[in-house]
């Protein structure tokens, strides 16, 4: 042993030993397998840093180049006929082999999209969300439909959804006078139900204002006999006969999605529409959402 | 067979550079070519709208607003479908913008109307309550620069063959005709409209400010 191994040797020795006095110091939980596993890490790496700096500091003192010099030299520098490493020669190869797999398959098939990500990151929410709201309950979907509105609804129709006054749809009630009338007075052809288009003057004058007069009061009191005319699409009720016509009476989830979908030009202004910015449960639930406004 | 090459050090990185700037170059190009090739059905800016845009560019809209919504859910479940690179292929310049003090505005059209707008830059706080967007109530009394813009349509008609003036697409023209078709599209942007200033200064063949942006807004789809 030579005084250069056992120079490495002390200095790990010390280190070892200030692992441990610090261990005693601190009053260090032996007991814990962190702790434990924390120190036998520290004494390790102190051998082997010295142990391994002593080594090859010792084999590039001593160390002597061995074997056979092929015949070539260039300026008096040879070249050994050494067999490789067979450590080196085997990751060389393995590295090859990868390399041909990345560059084939690896690298093609598992490359980074930033589109792909997104399209994986909305299908997971996707499935998710169908299937935590598949049969969702009243209250999640008026808290569903209430973000929702907050969001998409309210810059136009106001947090309240009270139409800030007259700038949109009021949703405390289902219509205005004024906004039977211009129905009345213009048709209306725009929200796609099966009924088709609504032609335009189908009651005139106190006919018209007896209608307006009653739809717009909530369809309460005795059914003026014009409204004839409007039941035989909206039903006699102004229900809207099951899906075929718009509701009159209220808010249902026909009016909502249709509204969204089509988008609406009325008498107070032009609505886009919001075809593809919410799913149908989103719509489902901003109808309980908007219903519960006009209820209160 | 090279070694005139190894002796000319400097000619031979030269060389060196040429080789894989060129080998960078054909990896690169194409795919920015085809990037940038404009999204099927995309229309250059009617000359009104390109004064909304200077409007857009003058007001500083850029400082607050972005126009380019990035492919994460959050953004896409608010503003709608992400930006493609060749929907801006007659932007010159984009305004994406780097800052959101306000939201993107890359779609806004598809979900903000024209009364709406008129509302919002009168007054934003009357429709969106705790709004710190100032009220921009001088677009309604300025009068938009259609002159510029049309120079700015006709440049890029010239110098980078955006296509105006094809069939079944945007008609440039003359000055005149330009500033005529700008006008048919201020009055039906005005027959939204509420203000009658506004109104009146489009009977009266003028197009404020308010009018332009409105144009160029309802356009971001």
């Amino acid at each position: 042993m030579n005084s250069l191994m056992i120079k490495a040797l002390a200095f790990a020795a010390v280190l070892i030993i200030a692992t441990l006095v610090v261990v005693k110091q601190m009053n260090i939980d032996l007991s814990d397998p962190i702790n434990m596993i924390t120190m036998l890490g520290a004494v390790a790496i102190a051998a082997l840093t010295f142990g391994v700096s002593a080594k090859y500091v010792n084999q590039m003192k001593t160390d002597r180049a061995e074997g056979e010099l092929t015949e070539e030299n260039w300026d008096g520098i040879g070249e050994y006929k050494n067999e490789l490493p067979g450590g080196w020669a085997y990751s060389f190869l393995g590295v090859l082999i990868w390399a041909m797999w990345y560059f084939i398959a690896g690298y093609p098939v598992n490359a980074f999209s930033q589109i792909g990500m997104w399209n994986e990151e909305v299908k997971a929410y996707n499935t998710k969300f169908e299937e935590t709201h598949k049969n969702a309950d009243e209250a999640t979907l008026q808290q569903m439909g209430e973000s929702v509105f907050l969001v998409q609804c309210a810059p136009c129709h106001g947090e309240t959804g009270d139409g800030l006054s007259g700038k949109a749809q009021d949703f405390g009630s289902r219509m205005s006078k004024e906004q039977v009338l211009y129905a009345i007075q213009n048709g209306s052809n725009q929200l796609g139900y099966p009924m088709g288009a609504m032609p335009p003057m189908m009651a005139q004058g106190a006919d018209a204002e007896a209608i307006a007069e009653y739809v717009a009061g909530g369809m309460k009191g005795e059914q003026p006999a014009a409204f004839a005319v409007c039941s035989s699409c909206h039903g006699a009720d102004g229900q809207g006969n099951s899906g075929m016509a718009p509701n009159l009476a209220v808010y249902d989830e026909a009016v909502v999605s249709h509204t969204l979908e089509h988008g609406k030009k009325g008498q107070i202004g032009k609505m886009p529409s919001f075809k593809t910015m919410l799913t149908p449960v989103q719509q489902k639930a901003l109808a309980v959402y908007i219903q519960s406004l006009s209820a209160n | 067979m090279f070694h005139w090459l190894e002796k000319n050090p400097f000619l031979f990185s030269v060389g060196v550079f040429l080789v894989i700037a060129f080998a960078g170059l054909v990896e690169i190009l194409p795919n920015f070519a085809e990037a940038s090739r404009p999204v099927v059905g995309l229309k250059p800016y009617t000359v009104l709208e390109l004064a909304g845009k200077e409007v857009y560019k003058k007001d500083h809209c850029i400082a607050c607003h972005s126009q380019l919504i990035r492919p994460f859910k959050a953004e896409t479940d608010r503003y709608g479908q992400y930006s493609l690179s060749g929907e801006y292929a007659y932007d010159r310049p984009f305004l994406w913008g780097s800052k959101r003090t306000g939201p993107d505005l890359h779609r806004v059209g598809n979900y903000r109307t024209t009364d709406w707008h008129e509302n919002h830059m009168w007054d934003p706080k009357s429709v969106v309550p705790q709004s710190i967007m100032p009220a921009y109530q001088h677009m309604f009394t300025n009068i938009a620069d259609i002159d510029t813009a049309y120079a700015e349509a006709l440049t890029v008609k010239t110098v980078f063959d955006t296509p105006y003036d094809t069939p079944n697409g945007v008609k440039l023209g003359t000055l005149d005709e330009a500033k005529a078709a700008a006008l048919e599209e201020a009055k039906a942007i005005a027959a939204d409209m509420k203000n009658q200033d506004v109104k009146d200064a489009v009977a009266n063949g003028q197009i404020p400010e308010i009018v332009a942006i409105i144009a160029y807004l309802n356009r971001l789809k």
